[in-house]
């Protein structure tokens, strides 16, 4: 839509301006790590950062929400509503908005999830571009995540004392239109300008994957039985679940009802879910579909890399590196993927 | 709800343990009350002083150990229609299983020393290995959350699981900076959630005393503590502080 | 930290998630473990389903469970559907002790179908193991209603043990009509038992079979699966014409919640009934 300028010394009034009418969350640190928090003002966030613990899909997809109210011998819902007050999620990384425009396709798809949907609604994404890599994990670069393209409100790009501000929604452009702090300028010239900072900005980025983004997925289709790859995988992995909880595009769930201490009522609710765990794929007889640790994980990469391919044309990896960052038992996104390449090299 | 409908009778037993996870229930206040609401306390050493035999659910907190402590637990099996293992020791032998490590008389000697002559020196086991137990309430101590949950789930008639997938999954949903992060060691994956990773989001270690998971990835976490710089006997330690007695059972089943 | 809180508004949703009221109407206890039950929505309104769809029940406080339905949408009474509920858990355990007169919350009917309308103007070869009966009745009394549409009909059912049999009385009914050809096995005789004994397998040879113009409609156990599917493949029936129904865990019944998936199937939406060659090579699904 359009392009203005943002001082940086007025970072904190744009704060300021966020909350007459937004609650607004941003990345917070948290020991030696970052979080998605709410803040009182710019001063509590931590504008440079490496991806948080959890993707702010926590914000719309919350690790546990209730479905409804209901009464003990009842059968239908009492009530279904949800209380949410609008809400802008601020400093954004583009592999994270990459990864809500995944669930956004998951979520909108017939039948469309109505709690995800009116959540969504209700959330501004203002993002942050990352002028630098943020450590060894992270693929953005084959996953072409690390240069703003859509799916954000505005996005923020640091031009030295000021930020550069691209206006791209309507919601946007009513946030830009009630502040004095922003600055009009000749489009072309910002855009101009932005073109300059991202030439210098690109060599700094460099590719973790060996294969190119149109390799991944005819390399997955082919590498289902590798079991090398994946029985090494399974090895060192203990199902602790950690790489789903923080993937910015997992969203499997749990229903579970919670009955209220008179045992008058309660809430029936979902909880995130893992398939790593090894009850998940369990049937109530006893048969587990995904019983070793080794197709679990095989079942983790495929939903990123092929399955989403064939059903939505969309990769599921956002390059964040997160999955690899958490993991204790060091299992690497990197070199999973990158030895299956090197195991067709050889074949 | 209706004022005739019959309470259920519960009570609750010590055996060798330090009545810590009795103690727990003390703090539940005004929940307490709500529970009260559908159940009857008839026996609770921790907090009243009469008592009755007849119950529906018995609580059994604390392991098994000597011959004088089976029957008693026995007379327990028969008289309720319900036994729950409350709290590590008795759902797991807990950390009486160090004893294991020992014989009787060294067991003795180091305890006792010379003033032995009157005492025993039990074989600790979790109750299960003395009578049935229909469900079990691990924690060292418990978990009033998880507690209530499952009394909850026990009065529904659904019975009680406690959760097979490890506390990782619990800690990693509160956003808790992972300890392996800090260059800590953690049993949290290969344990038994259900605590709300209650160690973990204080900043403390998980010591697995809830015990391992069904299928705990043993040889994962013990190249995990490996590369963390740990060796095998660290790691048996680890494992073998609230899972002897697990550990033992297994051994003889493989013998078998 | 921040207090917004004034900004906060309730938003309606869709109660998609909410089950609708089922009353049952007619219960009874078929074997050890599998109970019968016929359910009205409420005001009577049809269920809508198609042979091989399922409901997911649900009960305030236990939770859901999905259970295929297992009468034939050609049911004279549209105002009631049925089901067969086999213990296995939880949920089932409480469903157990429901009876006439009691609730019970329905969702749905969800899944894909058995593929009526290929299936039509040819053979069919129905095989069910066990429990898949229960869904299979539904395509079996769908066909019987609609017998014209239909070429020749082999039902070949197995189970354990004799007592084990379900539907036994419109079994009995099915065995009857001259145009049906009907064979039963069961693993393990009782001392009664006159017919067949051995697994299913055993009865697949004997089929007369036109395989250009044969459907074969398979329910029952995964082991069951593996052993059927070699035996038909054995007589040249083409995987596209092998049909068979899968079980899963299910939580949403909406494609969204995973537990149901099999790579990149999601067993609650592009299922649960698959053709062999759909599924074939799925390590996950058989």
């Amino acid at each position: 839509m359009r392009y203005v300028y943002l001082a940086k010394d007025d970072l904190g009034k744009f704060i300021d301006l966020l909350k007459e009418k937004h609650r607004v969350v941003a990345p917070v640190k948290k020991e030696n790590l970052f979080v998605f928090a709410d803040i009182s003002g710019g001063e509590d966030m931590s504008l440079e950062y490496i991806p948080t613990i959890i993707p702010p899909k926590k914000y719309i997809m919350p690790q546990k929400e209730s479905l409804g109210k209901f009464d003990m011998g009842e059968v239908s819902m009492k009530d279904t509503s949800i209380e949410m007050e609008p809400t802008v999620i601020f400093g954004m990384h583009t592999c994270d908005i990459d990864g809500l425009e995944c669930l956004d396709v998951v979520f909108h798809k017939d039948p469309a999830d109505p709690y995800y949907k009116k959540r969504r609604k209700n959330v501004t994404i203002i993002g942050y571009e990352c002028m630098f890599p943020c450590d060894e994990y992270a693929t953005c670069v084959t996953m072409d995540t690390h240069v703003p393209k859509a799916g954000y409100d505005i996005m923020m790009t640091d031009a030295g004392d000021k930020y550069i501000l691209h206006v791209n929604s309507k919601q946007g452009d009513a946030i830009i239109g009630s502040g004095n702090i922003f600055k009009e300028a000749d489009q072309d010239a910002i855009k101009k300008e932005l073109k300059d900072l991202r030439e210098k900005k690109l060599p700094k980025f460099k590719r973790a994957l060996n294969p190119g983004y149109k390799e991944l997925q005819p390399l997955f289709e082919k590498s289902y039985n590798n079991t090398g790859v994946w029985d090494d995988v399974g090895r060192r992995c203990v199902s602790c679940g950690n790489c789903t909880a923080v993937c910015p595009t997992c969203y499997c769930f749990d229903v579970y009802d919670d009955v209220k201490l008179d045992m008058s009522g309660g809430e029936r609710g979902r909880v995130w879910d893992s398939c790593q765990l090894n009850e998940f794929a369990e049937v109530a007889g006893g048969e587990n579909f995904r019983e070793e640790r080794s197709s679990r994980q095989r079942h983790r990469y495929y939903r990123k890399f092929d399955y989403p391919v064939r059903k939505h044309d969309k990769f599921f990896c956002t390059g964040c590196g997160r999955c690899t960052r958490t993991c204790m038992a060091k299992i690497s996104l990197i070199e999973t993927v990158n030895d299956l390449a090197k195991g067709e090299q050889d074949v | 709800m209706s004022e005739d409908k019959k309470k259920v009778r519960i009570a609750f037993f010590d055996f060798a343990d330090c009545e810590g996870c009795q103690l727990q229930l003390t703090y539940l206040n005004e929940n307490f009350l709500g529970l009260l609401e559908h159940c009857e306390i008839v026996s609770f050493r921790e907090a009243m002083s009469e008592r009755s035999d007849e119950y529906d659910i018995a609580f059994v907190e604390g392991s098994i150990t000597r011959k004088h402590d089976e029957e008693r637990v026995r007379k327990i099996r028969e008289n309720a229609k319900i036994v729950i293992a409350y709290g590590s020791c008795a759902s797991l032998g807990g950390v009486n299983g160090l004893r294991r490590r020992f014989s009787d008389e060294e067991a003795k000697e180091i305890v006792y020393k010379g003033r032995d002559s009157h005492l025993e020196a039990g074989w600790p086991r979790p109750v299960h290995e003395v009578v049935k137990v229909d469900h079990f309430i691990h924690g060292c101590p418990s978990n009033n959350d998880e507690t209530i949950k499952a009394v909850k789930s026990i009065l529904l008639g659904k019975g009680y699981t406690p959760p097979d997938y490890p506390v990782c999954v619990e800690c990693k949903l509160k956003e808790n900076v992972c300890l392996f992060e800090k260059g800590q060691v953690c049993m949290g994956p290969v344990t038994r959630a259900g605590c709300g990773a209650w160690c973990p989001s204080w900043g403390n270690t998980c010591y697995s005393c809830r015990g391992l998971l069904d299928d705990p990835a043993e040889q994962g976490q013990t190249e995990l503590l490996e590369k963390y710089g740990y060796t095998i006997d660290d790691i048996t330690e680890k494992f073998d502080l609230y899972n002897r007695c697990r550990m033992d059972a297994e051994k003889e089943a493989e013998k078998k | 930290m921040c207090n917004c809180s004034e900004n906060k508004k309730v938003i309606t949703i869709d109660p998609l998630y909410s089950p609708v009221e089922g009353t049952i109407v007619k219960a009874c206890q078929m074997t050890e473990n599998e109970k019968f039950f016929e359910i009205r929505l409420e005001g009577g309104k049809e269920l809508g389903h198609m042979p091989g769809q399922f409901v997911q029940f649900s009960l305030f406080g236990i939770g859901e469970a999905p259970i295929s339905v297992s009468s034939s949408p050609t049911k004279e009474d549209k105002s009631t559907f049925e089901v067969v509920v086999r213990k296995v858990g939880t949920f089932t355990e409480q469903m157990h002790k429901l009876g006439e007169g009691d609730k019970i919350g329905v969702r749905g009917p969800f899944g894909r179908p058995f593929p009526v309308d290929d299936l039509k103007g040819n053979d069919l070869l129905f095989v069910a193991g066990g429990i898949g009966l229960v869904p299979l009745r539904s395509l079996i009394n769908f066909v019987i209603d609609r017998r014209r549409d239909f070429g020749d009909v082999n039902i070949l059912l197995g189970c354990k043990e004799p007592k084990d049999r379900l539907f036994t009385d419109e079994i009995a009914e099915w065995e009857k009509m001259a145009d049906i050809n009907y064979a039963c096995t069961v693993d393990k005789a009782a001392p009664d038992w006159k017919g067949n004994v051995g697994v299913i397998t055993t009865l697949i040879p004997g089929v007369d079979l036109d395989v250009n113009r044969t459907y074969a409609v398979v329910v029952g156990p995964p082991i069951m699966y593996k052993f059927v599917v070699a035996e038909l493949l054995k007589k040249d029936l083409a995987e596209k014409h092998i049909v068979l129904s899968l079980e899963r865990r299910m939580k949403c019944g909406l494609g969204k919640c995973g537990h149901c998936q099999i790579n990149d199937n999601y067993v609650c939406q592009d299922g649960p009934t698959f053709t062999y060659d759909e599924i074939k090579g799925l390590e996950e699904a058989l």
